[in-house]
């Protein structure tokens, strides 16, 4: 379990060096008007140097503290520095590494970036590093995306040294061809069956960052072209799942704090840096840097730029991914996920059909709202059944059951083991969204650890209604939101996490916010349920109007032997959706086999194709990673 | 690029020359010397008017590539200008201008107005010959019967007497169309460019050419055919012809190798006269006025102008022009 | 009606006395480099070092000092704003006329588009309406032109007819000069350049495309400049031999013509291979592409296609020629173009056509220099045609002033008996591989009825030997020169382009053979091929060859390589007993371009790199083949 490295790192580069950012601090980016090729690669070039710049005046000359990889890149990148930046990589170099294939990935762009710059000592301390560190390859794919990518770039630096001269006892030839069969059987499946970690709120940095770097440094054109076609691959599918560069919809694995305030993720550094339209968080999301080293050696391509600014259409984008792997009690090895996502200028609706894709961070659905400034909004609105359990631990961690639960906590997951948790999915939920409406369906068993539904109600909602129709009524931003459980509810403060100093793991305090702070609304029943429906204020005449139409719905549910629910959308959909199966629109059983891989007005692959086709008005850009071809086309 | 007159008034001759009032003498001058494409302009070329004091005055645009001018005769305010970018066309008097070709002409030769059909313009360009029928708001190319190849297109002249009979000046011969270019024929064949055709300011079934290897020609027929006058070298290229409006039997041609050549009995006998011009007197261009003042305009020096049909010379005014037209108009129908 | 570059740029070096680093240092290495890293971080120096040598010697004290590139490239660098302000309004109170004016007024409009104040916008604008441009009347000259009238009419759009010079709206521009652009690469990609291999003419036509890859609004169009300038940077990287053009050149100049590294294109080679140095004032108009170099990747297939080459290879291309308004059966014959490459030379030619009146070379062989400054790289043959009917059939002139106008434009040399520039209607070439056979059959009565020889200072072992080849080194490549008629030497006076009036002893001969029947073999091998240098003169010696001048040149001959020659002045060559048939070339075909005639596709191709260019579908492909 090795994602709290991630976090660590992310957490300590953030609370680093402590001035001002200034498109973290400063006023909402003006969204892109002027599409020229000059305007959009000065624009870009600058934000990453606005980086690189953070990063150098972050050293203070009496704190060698200050003066770690990030500064030390940040430095080559701009060709600055480089008789003291070989001193401080000798002195880092001294002392035993730590931080895995986190180490591993900085240190293989500092040794890039300096390859023309940097002294024989300082080079031959970081070599000598990749002899003595034995980093972990660790248990995800992110983690694996790094170490075999920064693998492979050392092992092309240093082509033809032995074995001996490798932590893991093989040459660099051995080294190379392990790391590429890698990287592309990688490609090959989430080219073909889709992305593991789908839709990441911070983990994309560790997907595109690899990817970048191959693209700029990989000798052989066939992995440099490789890291070129899924670095644009993962920014199109981000593009593509933002509104006004904030990501939406479901992931794979986010945390506590990015479910709520969506913005605040790692993909938003990503959103500002290739397409302008957000501010990014704190530390430029900690692994900015990394990506903002090799910045300059890609160009954002149009289509995706203009995919992820342009929202002056709604569209539907239904797309295949990957469970996280299940060693165990699973009879398969990574289950199908099939996610919609539908956007709108004023609000975002998402969702994949429920069911376990990650034991503690995946996010199921939500319902969220565009807002001018989104620092520090919770513009977001959704259920989840919180679920915790030792034996869904073990189906993907080879550990022991006893223990899990109370470890979790001690590594950075506090909120795993709560009643009132808002984070993770459940073998318990099934989802299915037609447009901007969701039903979430539960069935809990009685003897389930946590039996009861969380629904989240944002500190930012206003007009929060309960009405008498068993709706509750709300407004967040331009977006009217109708709320119905299906069984008799609470009112709950939902209470935060503080942080505790502590030596040994880390301690926690909780925080009730009060009346400002945001709200649970607790179901405390096994058989149960959730409907959002979602419109924009400008469809209807006022607040009154849009409660009128949901109110005069026709909706028949019940909820034993299992959950079911009949009901006319907003949309003047009839959806017939029983727990446990197929979901019908119009009468037609929704039939999952069929999605593709990508499906939708800007993004659209089959499955098992290995090719994807980004569109955008005129523009079109096709990756196929069968004739290892990028095509840029426009139509006339 | 040649003395044209446009005037029916004129059909009588000298008598009714006195009667009409007097035409306007216009002509294209460039001044700028050595222009090349990218180079600055640094003097005014194009159209200039001689006023009644005998000062040239410009008007129109300043541009350097200029090679013809035609006017509606029912309204002087809309010129036509044929010129490198092609036809440019104003409608008020020269304050403003439309190109109203688009890149599939270019290089335009001359241009002129049909008057009895005044909203029909015809140009000539190098590859061939369009029409416009509604003031050059659009050009169509109408070539059917001029050949493939070898329609470079040096002149064109309308015969005042007829709507849509007009003959050019091509590569490989005088054509003539007698439906507005519906059809063309050959009436003369050339091996080179035909530079030069006049119309008889006196006697409009008279036609003159001047041509760059067959000499100078004479039609008594309208155009139909053609004769080269005998005392008139053809080894070397004639680049225009005129006749003297106050003058039937006088006629000048201008050549770059001859220089001025008159003939004061209607072609008959031909004789030099360039006493009095400069160097080599390399003639560009020879016009004459109404008064019967014959103009020439000599190559890498300026214009001259003789009182006495090129017996003498003296330098006119404008100095260091290059003439490409001279020409009569007679004052507008309103 | 040519155009203006070495005085202008003669002007501006002038004006710029400050250091030019990769024009006064020594030649750059020519490895590859092949880290797209560090390349792209060379690239954008050599950009930096433009933009800075051009910012550095214009502005204050001396507004006067800043032209329209030191204004484009002082916005780009974000420095003087409120002076190129100023000086933008005070330029636009005199505009200029013509494609030369147009293009770099748009460079300052789009590149001060956010940043110039209003009133220089205003200024820029209304010189549009109130200024009358002209088009030229060559295909560099409308390609400007039309670029920069459709970028203009995208940046106002909307506006009426009688805001703009042309008296017409900004759609009917936008349209009329979309229209002629399509036309034009439509052309070019179905049946080649119009100015093909051009010395100097590249930047013509690499800078307005370069223009509408960046600022075009249309996404055709855009695409169409960017797939426009690989195109031309493809057919630059395969026409050079380490950074500096080989062959031959629709159009040309004479200090082009013997000093092959002195031209534009050098400028290019430097800035994108960086393989060569630039000419001075990074050749005028490279300060226009400059601004803009940074948004454009040169693809690493063309930029492997320049530096790193496997071995020897043969390119045929097809061209046009310019356009015959008169005096020919077609208006743009085919030009067939021939480039052979080698590591320490080249040879390249034409069939021998009349494709410019003025400026064409049709042959030459050329060699590797380790610094190719003031070095006379070439030799080659040619007839100094000085025609009256040759102008008038690509000029709208009468026949006598243009010969004497020309030398009054730029181009002094062109009426000269001992000229080395020009092509003629009595020249006829074949190549196979680095053998050259170019015949004549000079008309009787043409102006100058000899043909000129150039044998360049830089040759050694001038060696005249009896059996009527004359042998000599040109760095590592052995030269065989074999005049078919008698011959006397004379000292080469160089006159060179622009506005030169004197003619310059800078060395060299010129070999005059005053015969109407006449003709030229030349044949190159490397030093490294032979022993000495007398093995290679007896290599040449040993080869059958026979030839007769009556009733028209004729040769027949064994080259170097082996292969037996045919061939008659007027009539198809044969090698082997095969006839070539031109009607079969493609529009590009060798190792690193190919493309079919009417096509509208090229395929650029390097080790596992491949690039495509197809215009049918506006389609850029970039493959990586697999090992």
């Amino acid at each position: 379990m090795k994602r709290f490295l991630a976090l660590s790192l992310l957490c300590g580069l953030s609370v680093g060096p402590s001035f001002a950012q200034p498109a973290t601090t400063g006023p909402m980016p003006v969204p892109p008007t002027d599409f020229a090729t000059d305007a959009r690669r000065s624009a870009y070039l600058a934000r990453a140097n606005e980086v690189l710049q953070w990063y150098v005046d972050s050293v203070k000359p009496d704190n060698p503290a200050t003066f770690q990889s990030a500064q030390i890149a940040a430095k080559l990148a701009r060709r600055e520095d480089a008789a003291a930046v070989s001193a401080r990589i000798v002195e880092l170099m001294s002392v035993p590494q730590s931080q895995d294939m986190f180490w591993m990935f900085p240190w293989t762009a500092v040794s890039y970036l300096g390859r023309d710059q940097l002294t024989p000592a300082a080079k031959a301390a970081i070599r000598g590093q990749w002899k003595t560190y034995f980093p972990m390859r660790g248990d995800t794919e992110n983690h694996w995306a790094m170490y075999y990518a920064s693998l492979y770039l050392m092992s092309e630096l240093y082509p033809d040294d032995p074995a001996d001269s490798w932590f893991n006892g093989k040459s660099s030839a051995e080294n190379r061809a392990e790391a590429k069969a890698y990287l592309v059987h990688w490609m090959d499946l989430a080219t073909t069956i889709g992305q593991g970690e789908f839709n990441p709120t911070h983990y994309i940095g560790e997907y595109a960052i690899p990817m970048l770097y191959l693209a700029t440094w990989a000798k052989d054109p066939e992995m440099k072209i490789r890291g070129h076609m899924k670095l644009d691959w993962l920014l199109a599918d981000l593009a593509e799942n933002t509104l006004n560069g904030v990501l939406r919809g479901p992931n794979a694995r986010t945390d506590d704090t990015s479910v709520l305030q969506r913005w605040l993720a790692l993909s938003s550094y990503f959103s500002w840096q290739c397409f302008g339209n957000t501010p990014p968080p704190a530390s430029y999301g900690g692994f900015g840097v990394w990506f903002a080293v090799a910045a300059a050696n890609y160009e954002v391509p149009e289509v995706i730029f203009r995919l992820a600014n342009d929202r002056s259409e709604d569209f539907l984008q239904r797309d295949l991914k990957r469970s996280r792997r299940k060693w165990r009690y699973s009879d398969e090895l990574m289950t199908p996920v099939y996610k919609t996502n539908y956007m709108r200028r004023d609000y975002a609706v998402g969702s994949y059909q429920g069911g376990m894709t990650d034991p503690i961070q995946a996010h199921v659905w939500d319902v969220t709202w565009a807002v001018p400034d989104p620092r520090g909004v919770h513009n977001t609105m959704f259920s989840v059944h919180p679920y915790a359990s030792a034996q869904a631990m073990q189906m993907y961690f080879t550990e022991l059951p006893d223990h899990m639960l109370a470890l979790l906590s001690s590594q950075g997951k506090p909120s795993y083991d709560v009643p009132d948790k808002i984070l993770g999915c459940s073998p318990y939920e099934r989802v299915f969204q037609d447009l901007d409406t969701v039903i979430a369906l539960y069935d809990i068993p009685a003897d389930d650890r946590y039996p009861r539904v969380n629904g989240f109600f944002s500190k930012d909602l206003t007009d929060v209604t309960p009405d008498a129709s068993g709706w509750i009524f709300a407004r967040g931003g331009n977006t009217y939101l109708a709320y119905r459980p299906l069984a008799p509810y609470h009112w709950e403060h939902l209470l935060g996490y503080k942080q505790l100093p502590s030596k040994v793991g880390y301690k926690w305090e909780r925080i009730d916010r009060g009346e400002k702070g945001d709200k649970l609304l607790v179901s405390p029943h096994g058989k149960n349920g959730t409907i959002v429906q979602a419109a924009s204020v400008g469809e209807f005449k006022d607040f009154a109007a849009f409660q009128a139409a949901i109110r005069a719905l026709p909706l028949e549910f019940k909820l034993a032997p299992v959950p079911t629910v009949k009901m006319r959308t907003l949309r003047g959909k009839e959806i017939a959706f029983t727990y446990g199966q197929a979901p019908k629109v119009d009468g037609k059983k929704i039939d999952y086999a069929k999605w593709q891989l990508f499906e939708g007005p800007h993004l659209n692959a089959a499955k098992g194709s290995r090719k994807l086709t980004i569109t955008q008005g005129r523009l079109e850009r096709v990756l196929d990673f069968n004739t290892l071809t990028i095509t840029d086309r426009v139509t006339p | 690029m040649r003395l044209r007159s446009l005037s029916l008034g004129l059909l009588a001759g000298a008598v009714s020359l006195a009667a009409a009032p007097a035409p306007d003498f216009i002509i294209i001058a460039n001044i700028n010397r050595n222009y090349v494409i990218g180079s600055k302009i640094v003097t005014l070329n194009g159209l200039y008017q001689r006023d009644a004091a005998g000062a040239w005055r410009h008007f129109g645009s300043n541009d350097t590539s200029l090679s013809a001018v035609a006017f509606d005769p029912r309204d002087h305010n809309v010129i036509y200008t044929a010129a490198l970018n092609g036809l440019w066309r104003s409608l008020d008097g020269g304050q403003s201008w439309r190109m109203c070709n688009d890149w599939s002409l270019t290089e335009a030769r001359d241009v002129a107005v049909d008057p009895n059909a005044p909203d029909t313009v015809y140009l000539a360009v190098t590859d061939g010959v369009a029409v416009s029928t509604d003031r050059a708001q659009t050009l169509v190319r109408r070539e059917n019967g001029l050949p493939g190849r070898g329609k470079y297109t040096q002149a064109i002249e309308i015969d005042r007497t007829r709507a849509g009979r007009v003959l050019a000046g091509c590569e490989t011969g005088i054509y003539l169309t007698e439906d507005a270019a519906q059809h063309w024929r050959r009436v003369f064949a050339a091996t080179d460019t035909v530079n030069d055709l006049q119309q008889s300011p006196h006697d409009p079934r008279v036609w003159l050419a001047a041509t760059q290897s067959a000499g100078a020609l004479i039609s008594r027929d309208g155009g139909v055919t053609w004769a080269a006058f005998p005392g008139v070298p053809a080894e070397h290229a004639l680049y225009n012809i005129t006749f003297d409006p106050a003058n039937p039997q006088r006629l000048a041609i201008g050549s770059w190798a001859h220089g001025v050549l008159t003939s004061e009995d209607s072609g008959a006998t031909w004789v030099a006269r360039n006493a009095g011009l400069p160097g080599a007197h390399r003639v560009w261009r020879v016009g004459a006025d109404a008064a019967g003042r014959l103009y020439a305009s000599v190559f890498g020096e300026t214009l001259y102008v003789s009182d006495d049909f090129g017996r003498t010379w003296q330098p006119d005014a404008l100095a260091g022009s290059l003439v490409n037209q001279f020409l009569l108009l007679p004052k507008a129908a309103n | 009606m040519k155009r203006l570059m070495l005085p202008h740029l003669a002007l501006l070096t002038a004006a710029c006395a400050v250091a030019q680093p990769s024009v006064e240092a020594p030649p750059p290495s020519r490895a590859p480099v092949p880290d797209a890293a560090l390349r792209r971080e060379a690239y954008h120096r050599r950009v930096d070092e433009v933009l800075h040598w051009r910012a550095s010697g214009a502005g204050r004290p001396d507004p006067a000092t800043m032209d329209m590139a030191a204004i484009a490239i002082k916005l780009t660098l974000r420095e003087d704003l409120d002076l190129c302000s100023a000086r933008v309004i005070e330029m636009m109170k005199d505009p200029g006329t013509g494609p030369f004016w147009m293009f770099p007024t748009v460079c300052v409009a789009y590149v001060g588009r956010d940043l110039l104040t209003p009133g220089a916008r205003a200024a820029i604008r209304n010189a549009w309406r109130t200024t009358r441009q002209l088009r030229g009347d060559t295909e560099n000259h409308w390609a400007m032109y039309y670029t920069s009238l459709y970028l203009m009419a995208e940046l106002y759009p909307n506006e009426p007819a009688e805001t703009w010079y042309s008296g017409k709206s900004s759609e009917e521009n936008l349209a009329e000069a979309r229209d002629y652009l399509v036309h034009w690469i439509d052309l070019t990609t179905s049946r080649g350049q119009g100015e093909y291999n051009p010395t100097h003419y590249i930047g013509e036509y690499a800078i307005p495309m370069l223009f509408l890859a960046t600022w075009a609004k249309d996404p055709t169009m855009k695409q169409r400049g960017h797939m426009m300038l690989d195109w031309l940077f493809a057919e630059l990287a395969a026409n050079t031999l380490d950074g500096v053009l080989r062959g031959p050149a629709s159009r040309t100049d004479e200090g082009s013509v013997i000093e092959r590294w002195n031209s534009l294109a050098s400028y290019f080679s430097w800035l994108l291979f960086g393989n060569t140095p630039p000419i001075g004032g990074y050749g005028g108009w490279g300060l226009y592409f400059a601004p803009l170099a940074k948004n454009y990747e040169l693809p690493e297939v063309i930029y492997r296609i320049a530096t790193d080459r496997g071995g020897d290879f043969v390119q045929r291309d097809r061209a046009r020629t310019r356009r015959f308004w008169r005096y020919s059966d077609e208006l743009s014959p085919a030009v067939y173009k021939t480039n052979y490459l080698r590591r320490d030379y080249a040879v390249g030619s034409t069939q021998g056509i009349m494709n410019d009146a003025i400026q064409g070379h049709a042959w030459d062989v050329t060699w590797a220099e380790a610094d190719p400054r003031g070095k006379h790289a070439t030799m080659f043959s040619l007839h100094p045609m000085s025609s009256e009917r040759a102008m008038q059939s690509q000029f709208v002139t009468y026949p006598e002033p243009m010969i004497k106008g020309v030398t009054f434009e730029g181009k002094p040399s062109y009426d000269s008996p001992d000229k080395v520039v020009g092509v003629s209607y009595y020249e006829r070439v074949f190549q196979d591989l680095d053998t050259v056979i170019a015949l004549y059959d000079l008309a009787p009565g043409v102006r100058f009825p000899h043909i000129n020889g150039f044998f360049s200072k830089d040759l050694v072992n001038v060696t005249e030997d009896k059996s009527g080849w004359i042998f000599a080194r040109g760095g590592n490549a052995y030269l065989a020169y074999r005049p078919l008629a008698p011959y006397h030497w004379m000292k080469y006076l160089h006159r060179n382009g622009g506005w030169a009036k004197a003619a310059e002893d800078l060395g060299g001969r010129l070999l005059v053979s005053p015969h109407l029947k006449n003709g030229t073999i030349v044949q190159a091998a490397s030093v490294g091929e032979f022993k000495d240098f007398a093995a290679f003169q007896a290599a040449i010696r040993a080869l059958p060859l026979e030839f007769k001048l009556e009733p028209v040149p004729i040769v027949k001959m064994r080259t170097l390589r082996g292969k037996e020659i045919a061939f008659t002045y007027g009539q198809a060559p044969k090698v082997d007993g095969k006839t070539i048939d031109y009607a079969k070339w493609k529009l590009f075909e060798g190792p690193y371009l190919n493309a079919e005639v009417g096509g509208h596709k090229l395929t650029i191709t390097h080790g596992r790199l491949e690039r495509t260019l197809d215009f049918n579908t506006l389609t850029i492909t970039d493959r990586v083949r697999a090992n």
